[in-house]
């Protein structure tokens, strides 16, 4: 594998914990669902977390950027981005709707099932 | 991810561009969750084409230049290259039967 550490570094556990509690109540206000893969949910939270970290804020991480900072100052695709929040169109499976084939029945998820089930 | 061999801004001219049979390359990136969900069918898909066409994954944040000149956005993106041209995209995470299909249009 030629993944490089500083792209696979983990979040602080603060900024994961504000991501996590921000995704439970955003899916429950929305009526959004958790991917039934658990691991996809796990990685994305722990993505935004990252770039919290590194950023300042949480942009999306199924996204390519030009400029990281610009985008996050541009604030289209820090989560829930506009096309979720218009739409409800999450591209990177962490927030999905009812009829979604790909939805679970979870709008939590522990802190412990977050680091069990990133990989 | 999956075990397709990886392609980097440095071979990405000799291993995708000059191959001499189609390429279909998984543009990923470490914490996009759908490309968790990709990966095991681009397995797939090496299995069933063997011989027929070379896969690869380019990880888009260690690669960001051929990430940009083929203007990708939204990850996971998978693209077909033929002859040292893009031939087609394929965005998100999609069946095999997808992949498969848009595939099989250019052997």
């Amino acid at each position: 594998m030629t993944d490089a550490p500083a792209g696979t570094a983990e979040p602080t556990p603060e900024s994961l914990e504000v991501i996590r509690k921000f995704a439970e109540t955003y899916a429950q206000r929305t009526g959004t669902y958790f991917c039934s893969d658990p691991g996809v949910t796990a990685v994305v939270l722990k993505g935004l977390a990252r770039h919290k970290d590194e950023l300042g804020g949480a942009l999306c991480p199924c996204r390519h950027y030009e400029d990281k900072g610009a985008e996050v100052s541009q604030a289209f695709w820090n989560c829930p981005c506009v096309p979720m929040r218009e739409r409800k169109e999450c591209h990177c499976m962490l927030f999905l709707t009812e009829d979604n084939a790909f939805r679970g029945d979870a709008q939590t998820i522990s802190t412990e099932e977050i680091h069990a089930s990133a990989g | 991810m999956s075990s397709a061999a990886a392609v980097t801004d440095a071979s990405f001219e000799q291993d995708v561009l000059q191959s001499d049979v189609p390429v279909l390359v998984d543009f990923w990136a470490p914490w996009c969750g759908p490309c968790r969900m990709v990966a095991p069918i681009v397995d797939e898909i090496s299995k069933e084409f063997e011989g027929k066409i070379k896969v690869f994954k380019l990880n888009t944040d260690e690669n960001p230049n051929v990430a940009s000149q083929y203007g990708i956005r939204s990850i996971p993106t998978l693209m077909v290259f033929k002859g040292g041209q893009k031939v087609d995209t394929v965005v998100g995470a999609v069946p095999k039967a997808t992949l498969s299909g848009t595939i099989s249009k250019y052997l």
